[in-house]
Parts: C-alpha cells; structure tokens; sequence
C-alpha cells in the first residue's frame, strides 16, 4: 500500500514537473521564437522547406483572360477548388477566406500582392460569367477561374488536389467530389504551403503573416 | 415465426414515441440557419443543433417544407482527400442525446428554393421522425 502510493505520488511529480517545463519551454519559444513556433507542423498549414515551382498550365478566369503560369508570378496566390453547386464545403471555405483576406489587408504590408482564385474543377457548368458573379458574392477582388478538363487535372496534380466530377447523363445535380485544402503559392509560382480544414480565417491570416515575415528574412 | 411478435412490440413502441416526443422535453432544434448564397444558387444548406431529451432514441428520417422543391438530409464526408456528400436516410439521435449539424458535416440540402432568401428571411422546415412525429422548425437566413 505504501509502496504504490510513493509510487503514485514520483509519479505524480514527475507529471507535475514535465508539465512545468513544457509550459516554460512553450512560453519561451513563443516569446522569442513566435514565429518558428507557430510552424511547428499543425492542423493548419503545413509548410514546405522547399517549394516546388508550378509548371506551365492554361486556364481562364470569370472575364475569359488567360490565367496561367505568368497569373502567378509576382504575388501570393491563394488556391482552392470547387464548384458552384456545392452548397457546404464550398461557400463555407469561400467566406472563412474572405475574412481571411480582410485581416490581412489589415494587418500584413505588401497586402497588395495577394491573389485568391476559385477554380472550378466542374466547367460544364461554371461558365466565366456564373464565376465571376459567384466569386463577387463572397469577395470583389476573389478570381473564378476555370478551363478545359485537362489544363485544370495538370495543374491540380502538380498540387495534389484530388477531385472527380460525376456527370451522369440526365441527371442535374451529378455530384462532384473534391479537395478541401487551401493551396498557398509564393510570388514565384512554387507550391509553398498548404491549409487544410477545418479552414479558420484568423489561423489562415496569421499564419500567412509569418510566412511573408520568413519569406522576407530569406530574401534579405 | 418466432420474431413476428419483436416486429409488433417494435411497431408499437415507434407509435408511443409520438407523444414523447412532440410534449415537453421531446426533441428540440436550436440556432436553425440556412447560409446565404449567392442569388440563383439551386442548392442552399440548413444547419441547426437537434436535441433528443426523451429518454428513447429517436430517428430522423425526412425533412420537407413548402419553401423548397426538396429537402435532403446530407453528410459532407472527405474521402481520399475529397470532399463530397452522401444522402443520410436516418440519422438515430440517442437518449439524452444531441447532434450538430453543422458546416462541413450534416446538413439540410434545401434544392430549388422557391423564392429568393437573403440574410434576416425565415423559412420553415418540417424534421419527420420514426414514429409520425413531424416537428416544424423556423430557420434564419444568415450570411
Ligand atoms: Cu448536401
């Protein structure tokens, strides 16, 4: 009885004093490493150490323009996939990033240089004026973008979003599986990070926040 | 056979839950909100917190309301990466229990809303239960 109860009680302490000095250890790498902190692989976003360049590919935006290689280059691109019809994941992920963008026009210098495109993987449907109206609804600066079958699958592949569009001959509402991540681009057009749901506006922004922040440390 | 008489005992007790659940302390829907769309989307979803505070499970099995052309009960399930719905036929709601439906999860797949509905409109949706109980619930129009 005594001995499990001594037991119990190192037991208790060591708990006790690990937990003390994880809390120390976090203060501290918060305090003087916030930054690195917060990129601790996560729920969030997941950077990678090093961005592989996205390759030639040919779409066109909701005022039929070319949106290809050279859309990306100079700015950070947000990217997410979808569709118009999609009624939850779609317009839930479409507002999160609005607001996401509102806090970094807010809070981030440079915030100008910032692009964020829906691209619908399902263009039988989405035309570049239902795009560019839909886009409108959650944000006026948001890009739709679409294009044929293939040029969608080349790019969508270099960045691992998976989707599958179901068309069924005579059927309205065929369904249409796809990617729920959010695709972050640097301004030279490598594939540098990406946010996986669920998908938080102040999470995204913050992050955002630190990767500019790197980015800038990098460069100099 | 031998199970007819479960079969009649089951039946019976899905009748009785009617009144359980319609009084006070039955199943109950909080923060019903169907999310704006943009105008002319054929497709609007509904969310709420559905309680069960009788002490039996009860089953969602429908929803309807006069405001769309069809109402679906739905899940968002990601799959290989992919995100995309399936249609819940029942959904059982445990004694005591409570379920969210919320983005990214279940939802109420309203099709063809019947008239246009913007932030502050209220729309009316039947839940139908296991047993004939219908419960209307008022939903918001949030954005
Ligand atoms: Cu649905």
């Amino acid at each position: 009885m005594y001995k499990i109860s001594f037991k119990f009680s190192i037991m208790v302490t060591t708990l006790a004093l690990a937990a003390v000095l994880a809390a120390v250890w976090l203060a501290k790498l918060d305090r003087e490493h916030e930054s690195r902190a917060m990129l601790l692989p996560d729920r969030v976003m997941t950077l990678f150490p090093d961005p592989k360049p996205v390759t030639a590919f040919a779409l066109s935006d909701d005022k039929n323009r070319a949106f290809n290689l050279a859309s990306l280059k100079g700015k950070w691109s947000f990217l997410f996939f979808g569709f118009i019809h999609c009624p939850d994941v779609c317009p839930t992920t479409l507002a999160v990033l609005a607001r996401a963008r509102g806090n970094i026009a807010k809070n981030t210098v440079g915030a100008e240089n910032i692009q964020f495109v829906f691209i619908s993987v399902d263009p039988n449907r989405d035309t570049a004026s239902k795009l560019r109206q839909y886009v409108d609804y959650f944000d006026s600066s948001f890009l739709g973008v679409t294009g044929d079958n293939a040029q969608i699958g080349n790019l969508a592949g270099q960045l691992g979003a998976a989707y599958q569009v179901a068309i069924t001959p005579g059927v309205e509402n065929y369904p249409v599986y796809h990617s729920t991540a959010v695709f972050l681009l640097d301004p030279r057009a490598r594939y540098h990070a990406v946010f996986t749901p669920p998908h938080d506006a102040e999470a995204i922004s913050k992050r955002f926040k630190v990767v500019r922040e790197l980015e800038a440390g990098n460069a100099t | 056979m031998r199970w007819r008489p479960a079969v009649i005992v089951c039946l019976l007790s899905a009748l009785s839950l009617v009144p359980a659940a319609s009084g006070g302390g039955g199943v109950s829907v909080r923060d019903a909100w169907i999310r704006e769309t943009p105008p002319g989307m054929a497709m609007m979803a509904g969310y709420m917190e559905l309680r069960n505070d009788t002490s039996r499970p009860q089953v969602l099995v429908g929803a309807s309301s006069s405001g769309f052309a069809k109402v679906m009960i739905h899940r968002t399930i990601v799959k290989d990466g992919m995100a995309g719905m399936v249609h819940a036929s029942r959904i059982e709601l445990a004694p005591n229990g409570s379920l969210n439906f919320a983005p990214g999860g279940y939802h109420l797949m309203l099709m063809n809303p019947k008239q246009l509905l913007r932030a502050g409109d209220r729309a009316v949706i039947n839940l139908e239960f296991r047993g004939g109980l219908v419960l209307p619930v008022d939903f918001e129009v949030r954005k």
